[in-house]
């Protein structure tokens, strides 16, 4: 197979189903409509997709515009395998207390490893402010 | 007809085999090309002009009589109208808008064909060129030429069938950068307008009228003048597809009218596996398909005809030849596949895909038109017209995946993996030499900035140095060099000499020890020899000497060495110093380490005869080249310096005191310490550094020479700077 150069490689993946991941960790999943030579993304009929352990959970989003700086992964999904899927599927709600729950552990180990750190005389930047400049 | 059979789809070909034969049986009847055009077209235009034109002139089939028939009537109305065509046309034409051509579309045949009249005679003067600079490019394949021309000599006389057109089958690639504009716009241009089928429906509609110079059969072979600019050939063309889409209700319904909408659709396939076809379409002037967004537009077979029949270019340079080579595999692959499959693969991929768009009404939100785009623009950045230069990498791994399929294939023949390879756009080496633009009467030529043709912004030249400066330079540097491997060599003979004593004290067998000796004496020879000791008073050794003696590790080896050398050497070794020491405590300001001489110097000064004693002194306070008093100064301020002369006057005390006392001339030495007392007491207190040795003995010479009241600021001297 030849492909094309730059993003015009994906112009062969128009009006496919996507799954787009971003840079703030967000999975979208929706058609891709229209690309740009920045990998800028419309994608249409969008749902994100929020991942925790096993289940996921999709929240309908619409049509997305999306920056192409944000795009970390681009890929198509396989519509005859997306159905045999191990995870199982929560209602919105759910899955949002789950990820909720998530977090919030993160949170807790993390502020337990800073303040380990810092009896030690040691401190690291913390991950979420080294993005934000 | 074979050709059209692989261009248009299968589905096409029954209704030409249909087709054929009726045309076939109208001729029989009717005389060869009176059924081509369009009856409904016809009578259209002919409704349009019944006021004006004579019934009679219905009967196309015979060309010459018409001409007869029409009169000067008909050759004014023809003038004006094209007049007003050409006054409608002309002003909107280089804005590059695309109304033109929407309003071509709009025009009648006759309207078309009239416009195109007038400018057929300066095409005619260029004639062949366009097909020479195809066979140069090595473009498509172009039809033999005795074919063609038979195929026009008949046209002259009965018009052929469209599908007899021999060229239809054979699209462009061209060797036109993207992005830049089209170089040979003419002859690209004249190829496509051979490529589309529509001016044969042109010159049937337009067959009443074959009198007119504008003659179809002529407008077929040279469409357009040359002289014209890409938009308005296009226009022109447009305008001819559009009337051709409209008149074709019988033969071009399978591709203009029926298949139109399908094509369209499938468009975008294509354009995946095909390089070319996006990357010849963007270059040229011939645009006015992607103009037409409309499935339904007369273009759009064309738009699919063409990536499909793509012929591979053996010319391309920005390809690597092993890259070329795989395409050119794989497109035969495909033409193969194709020859086997028929139609049919391609109908069933097609119809898949209008499943799938019949599933997803959102689909094709993109325009072909802005695929394209983001292709060419994505394509842009690879190109190149030196790619080893350029993108050395691609060049030398296609090289090497070359090397290595050559030594795999032979083994064993059996299919090869095909590799994902990067498509790259295919351009003709162009030369850009830039000329500035310059204007009538204008003072100075405008330059333009391009990437082909970068503003300078500054003249940057490389100067270099003139010889004699590099050369002094270089001496300088050699000259220290050769310092240092003097200082290196020395020190290595001097190690092994120190290491003489232990080697001496370990060995008890008288031989051996004669063996030794022997050996330390030579190799005490050779370090004299390095150093140039025994030339002493010769000026090249004492300048070597002094270069070591500038180095920190020469002064240390200075240092190391008296103990080994005779006394007439250290001698030598020391009134060299004691020469050169305001020189040598200028250099010493960053290392301090010439104090470190002061202990093997004393041990060396202990020793010394009065005429020596006096000898040093002198050369202590100075040579003629500087005045004894400054020398002094310099020297007594410097602790090695003060130190020296102390031991000096030490050593001149001990001979006084001794049974030698005639041994120092007095003649020569009370002036001399005269001198340096002099120099002593006019140097501050504070800056008179503290002696290594006990200043006591020098004062006490000194007391011989001098009245109490200056022996006593010496000595105040003394005990505030040892207080210091």
């Amino acid at each position: 197979m030849n492909y094309m150069p730059g993003t015009a490689s994906l112009i062969e993946d128009i009006d496919k189903k996507h799954l787009v991941l971003l840079r703030d960790g967000r999975t979208l999943i929706g058609y891709l409509r229209s690309i740009d030579q920045f990998a800028n993304l419309v994608l249409h009929q969008t749902v994100e997709r929020i991942h925790v352990g096993k289940k996921y959970g999709d929240i309908p989003r619409g049509i997305f515009v999306v920056r192409g700086e944000n795009v970390v992964l681009l890929g198509e999904i396989d519509l005859e395998k997306e159905s045999d899927t191990q995870l199982l599927q929560v209602s919105i709600e759910e899955i949002l207390e789950e990820q909720r729950v998530e977090q919030q552990s993160k949170q807790e180990a993390e502020r337990v490893k800073v303040l380990a750190l810092k009896e030690r005389g040691l401190s690291i930047p913390r991950a979420d402010t080294l993005d934000e400049y | 007809m074979l050709r059209c059979q692989s261009l248009e789809d299968g589905d096409g070909f029954p209704d030409l085999e249909e087709d054929e034969e009726i045309d076939q049986f109208n001729d029989d009847t009717f005389g060869a090309g009176a059924i081509d055009d369009d009856w409904r077209e016809e009578h259209d235009r002919l409704a349009e002009m019944e006021e004006k034109v004579p019934s009679s002139h219905l009967l196309a089939g015979s060309t010459s009589p018409i001409s007869d028939l029409l009169g000067d009537q008909q050759e004014e109305l023809e003038h004006s109208l094209s007049q007003l065509v050409k006054e409608i046309e002309e002003p909107s034409l280089p804005h590059g808008s695309r109304t033109p051509l929407s309003s071509g579309m709009n025009l009648s045949i006759w309207d078309s064909s009239s416009d195109l009249r007038p400018i057929r005679g300066p095409y005619m003067t260029e004639d062949m060129s366009p097909m020479s600079i195809l066979q140069e490019y090595g473009l498509a394949p172009i039809p033999p030429p005795n074919r063609d021309h038979a195929e026009r000599d008949a046209s002259e006389r009965a018009l052929p069938r469209r599908s007899t057109s021999p060229i239809i089958g054979s699209p462009p690639v061209r060797a036109v950068p993207i992005g830049t504009p089209p170089k040979h716009v003419g002859p690209i241009f004249s190829q496509q307008q051979v490529l589309c089928p529509n001016p044969i429906h042109i010159r049937a509609a337009s067959s009443p009228f074959n009198n007119h110079p504008s003659n179809p059969a002529t407008l077929l072979r040279h469409p357009f003048p040359s002289a014209l600019s890409p938009l308005q050939r296009a226009q022109l063309i447009g305008g001819a597809q559009a009337a051709a889409g409209q008149m074709s209700s019988s033969q071009f319904a399978c591709s203009g009218g029926l298949h139109g909408p399908v094509m369209a659709g499938v468009a975008p396939k294509p354009l995946q596996g095909h390089v070319g076809s996006m990357v010849a379409p963007g270059g040229g002037g011939f645009r006015p398909f992607f103009g037409v967004p409309s499935a339904a537009a007369p273009g759009a077979h064309l738009k699919n005809i063409r990536p499909q029949q793509l012929p591979f270019r053996p010319d391309t340079t920005h390809l690597h030849p092993q890259h070329r080579r795989l395409l050119h595999q794989r497109q035969q692959n495909r033409n193969q596949h194709r020859g086997v499959n028929g139609s049919g693969g391609n109908r069933s991929s097609r119809s898949s895909l209008t499943e799938a768009h019949r599933r997803d009404p959102y689909a094709g939100l993109m325009l072909q038109r802005e695929k394209e785009w983001v292709c060419r623009i994505q394509l842009l950045q690879l190109q190149s017209t030196d790619p080893y230069h350029d993108d050395f990498y691609y060049q030398n791994y296609f090289e090497k995946l070359e090397k290595l399929s050559s030594s795999q294939d032979r083994p064993s023949e059996g299919p090869k993996k095909e590799r994902t390879k990067l498509i790259t756009p295919q351009v003709a080496k162009l030369e850009h030499t830039y000329k500035p633009v310059q204007f009538e009467g204008s003072l100075g030529k405008l330059t333009v900035s391009s990437v082909n043709n970068p503003r300078k912004m500054i003249d940057a030249v490389a100067t270099h140095r003139s010889d004699e400066e590099d050369t002094r330079e270089k001496q300088v540097r050699d000259k220290r060099r050769q310092t240092l491997v003097v200082i290196e060599k020395a020190f290595s003979l001097l190690l092994e000499l120190e290491d003489f004593d232990r080697r001496f004290s370990l060995c008890c067998d008288d031989e051996e020890r004669d063996a030794l000796t022997e050996e330390r004496r030579q190799k005490l020879q050779q370090l004299s020899d390095i150093l140039r000791v025994k030339e002493g008073s010769e000026r090249a050794a004492e300048e070597q000497m002094v270069q070591i003696m500038c180095i920190r590790k020469g002064k240390r080896l200075v240092a190391r060495i008296f103990p080994f050398f005779p006394l007439q050497q250290c001698t030598t070794l020391i009134s060299t110093a004691a020469h050169s020491l305001p020189f040598l405590i200028k250099k010493d300001v960053q290392d301090q380490i010439l104090p470190c001489l002061a202990t093997p110097c004393s041990q060396v000064v202990g020793q010394l005869s009065g005429l020596a004693v006096t000898a040093l002194l002198q050369s202590l306070s100075g040579s003629g080249v500087t005045s004894p008093q400054q020398q002094l100064t310099a020297v007594l301020q410097n602790k090695f310096g003060l130190t020296l002369l102390c031991q000096i006057l030490e050593r001149s005390e001990e001979l006084m005191t001794s049974e030698y006392s005639t041994a120092l001339n007095q003649s020569l030495w009370t002036p001399l310490v005269a001198q340096v007392a002099h120099c002593l007491l006019q140097i501050p207190a504070n800056s008179l550094p503290q002696p290594l040795c006990s200043p006591v003995t020098a004062l006490l010479h000194f007391s011989r020479y001098l009245d109490e009241q200056a022996l006593c600021q010496l000595r105040s001297k003394f005990r505030s700077a040892s207080s210091l």
